[in-house]
């Protein structure tokens, strides 16, 4: 036998080449372009943050408003960081889960060259003022039959290995050939539905399901797949449940997709459907709770290896984060809160915290751990990485609790009957916080960019072993 | 090397097990079912009594036509065996991982 060839576990599976089974160049491109949109995406919110303290030096320039300028921020991180760092992870998961490639190789580099383009065509439609009237699905709508076809290019390409292998499929599998067929249906339908088929309160409901479905759907199920496919390998010993994780995949299935209606308490759609949204929210909270307590029963008797393990560190942390953000929404959905809070920082708190907090800090140790694999040049300085990660969690920490007393405080002033002002004079003080938090997390990404860069061009691997003396 | 046991070498489960599932069926799943179809007839009556009401359909249909997905699926699954060695495919996973590292090496 070859011996770049595998047997797989099962006898009867076929033999695979090591060498084709993952094309490590595209996933580093998907990196690549991952990092450049979140680079976009951050200096948009920066500019967004420096507005509120009333320092816009783009003041006047309307190509430039700060309106545009956020839904470039929100949709660089989605489209623009989020769906490059899954696709490029999913050319690495998926094939050595599967033990069989993607179906097709050039098919990858078109899906990756048409989606920079719908990134970029989004950026460009909204900044000349095209945005679709579709919360965090502005995508201007002559993109949008691009980026319908090429989610279903990525299906196809992706689900061809999932279908062929046999047996009982692993928990990640599942997560992800359900979230490639939930991103396709969500895209449509936040997309296509309200522009085209309802308008009014309908349409508006419709968006609500399209803003949440896009975190449960498409970010969540990625997000979780990976993480029962890394966590298991860094720590070197299977998921505590397997079980259990699928009673968290299928939980997800049949909850997670009637609590978009969450968004639009105390609205004209009738008070049934509302609580049936609370109920399924409520619900989801206790398979949030099977999915921690998997992963932390996974943890167990291991949990040293955090303070060495910055991967791992990043993976926990997110998770963390995740319980926390979890628990807020089942504090939101209730009427009362909803009252207090509707409208406020804290929602804006709370989309920060499970974006970065939990997905991207997900897919920066996912990067952390595999670049130096893609690209066989250990990291150029693990201080660094060390500080890409104190910069990122301590400014996602601070952010989050700013924003979240923040709401809090413009939630109680709008309810004290306050003049507008009031809420926002009590605002400043926090919106100066704010920008301080994001210039940490911003400079935790150019901490991890500038290390990337000296890693890819320093020596290899190979090099520096050979480099060190014997005796060492 | 681990490999999914032969189904028909697998014990049966227990008849508490059986008993615990039915005990669910008629404790947790029915009442949920009648919760469920008390509010989906309310949801016809708002449909049937004011054409603006028609916009709550939309959501609750694409909620129906998701789960309905899902139910197949699930399914599929069963009856395909995918819940058989439940624990299996979490080693599966962690053997094939090693053997591709140590042909990386």
């Amino acid at each position: 036998m070859n011996a770049s060839v595998v047997e797989t576990s099962q006898a009867s599976e076929p033999l695979v080449d090591i060498d084709r089974l993952v094309d490590r160049r595209i996933v580093l491109w998907y990196y690549f372009a991952a990092l450049t949109y979140m680079v976009i995406s951050m200096l948009g919110g920066l500019l967004m943050a420096l507005q509120l303290v009333r320092w816009n030096e783009l003041q006047g320039i309307e190509h430039l408003s700060p309106g545009r300028w956020r839904m470039v921020h929100t949709n660089a991180i989605a489209y623009g960081f989020l769906a490059n760092a899954f696709l490029g992870t999913l050319h690495w998961a998926i094939p050595r889960l599967t033990m069989r490639p993607v179906l097709n190789k050039g098919l990858s580099y078109l899906i990756f060259t048409a989606w920079q383009i719908v990134v970029l065509a989004t950026a460009g439609g909204i900044l000349l003022g095209h945005a679709q009237a579709v919360e965090w699905g502005e995508t201007p709508v002559w993109i949008d039959p691009v980026a319908q076809l090429g989610l279903l290019l990525v299906a196809i390409n992706f689900m061809a290995p999932i279908m062929s292998s046999r047996g009982p499929m692993y928990v990640s599998l599942w997560y992800f050939m359900a979230a490639f067929v939930w991103t396709f249906l969500t895209y449509a339908m936040g997309n296509f539905i309200p522009q085209y088929v309802v308008c009014g309160t309908n349409a508006g409901a419709i968006a609500g399901l399209f803003i949440h479905d896009l975190v449960g759907l498409f970010v969540t199920p990625f997000g979780w797949g990976l993480m029962y496919y890394f966590v298991p390998i860094l720590l070197k010993k299977p998921i505590w449940s397997h079980g259990l994780s699928l009673v968290g995949f299928w939980g997800l299935a049949f909850f997670y997709p009637l609590q978009g209606i969450h968004h639009f308490l105390y609205t004209p759609i009738p008070m049934f459907l509302q609580y049936g949204a609370v109920i399924s929210t409520i619900a989801v909270e206790f398979v949030v709770a099977t999915v921690i307590v998997n992963f932390f029963g996974t943890l167990y008797g291991s949990g040293r290896e955090l303070t060495t393990n910055i991967p791992l560190r990043w993976f926990y942390t997110g998770m963390i984060l995740y319980f926390v953000t979890c628990f807020q929404c089942a504090l939101q959905v209730t009427l009362t809160f909803q009252a207090l809070i509707h409208f406020t920082d804290w929602v804006v708190g709370h989309a920060h915290l499970v974006m970065f907090g939990v997905f991207s800090q997900w897919l920066m140790g996912i990067m952390t751990y595999l670049i130096p694999r893609l690209s066989g040049k250990p990291w150029y300085s693990r201080k660094l990485c060390e500080w890409h990660y104190w910069l990122s969690v301590v400014g996602i920490v601070v952010m989050f609790t700013d924003l979240t007393l923040a709401g809090l405080f413009q939630g109680w002033s709008w309810a004290g009957m306050q003049y507008w002002d009031h809420s926002t004079q009590v605002s400043e003080p926090f919106w100066i916080v704010r920008v301080f938090a994001g210039l940490s997390m911003f400079g935790g990404i150019l901490v991890f960019i500038y290390n990337i860069f000296r890693t890819l061009t320093g020596p290899s691997a190979a090099a520096v072993e050979a480099s060190v003396p014997t005796a060492i | 090397m681990l490999r999914a046991a032969n189904p028909e070498e697998r014990p049966q489960p227990p008849k508490r097990n059986r008993a615990w599932a039915i005990l669910t069926i008629i404790f947790f799943i029915g009442p949920a079912m009648y919760g469920f179809g008390t509010k989906f007839y309310e949801l016809v009556r708002v449909f049937q009594g004011d054409p603006a009401g028609a916009f709550a359909v939309t959501p609750i249909v694409n909620y129906l036509l998701a789960s309905f997905g899902f139910v197949l699926l699930f399914g599929w699954a069963a009856r395909n065996g995918m819940f058989r060695d439940i624990e299996c495919p979490k080693f599966e996973m962690l053997e094939n991982e090693r053997r591709l590292d140590t042909l990386e090496r």
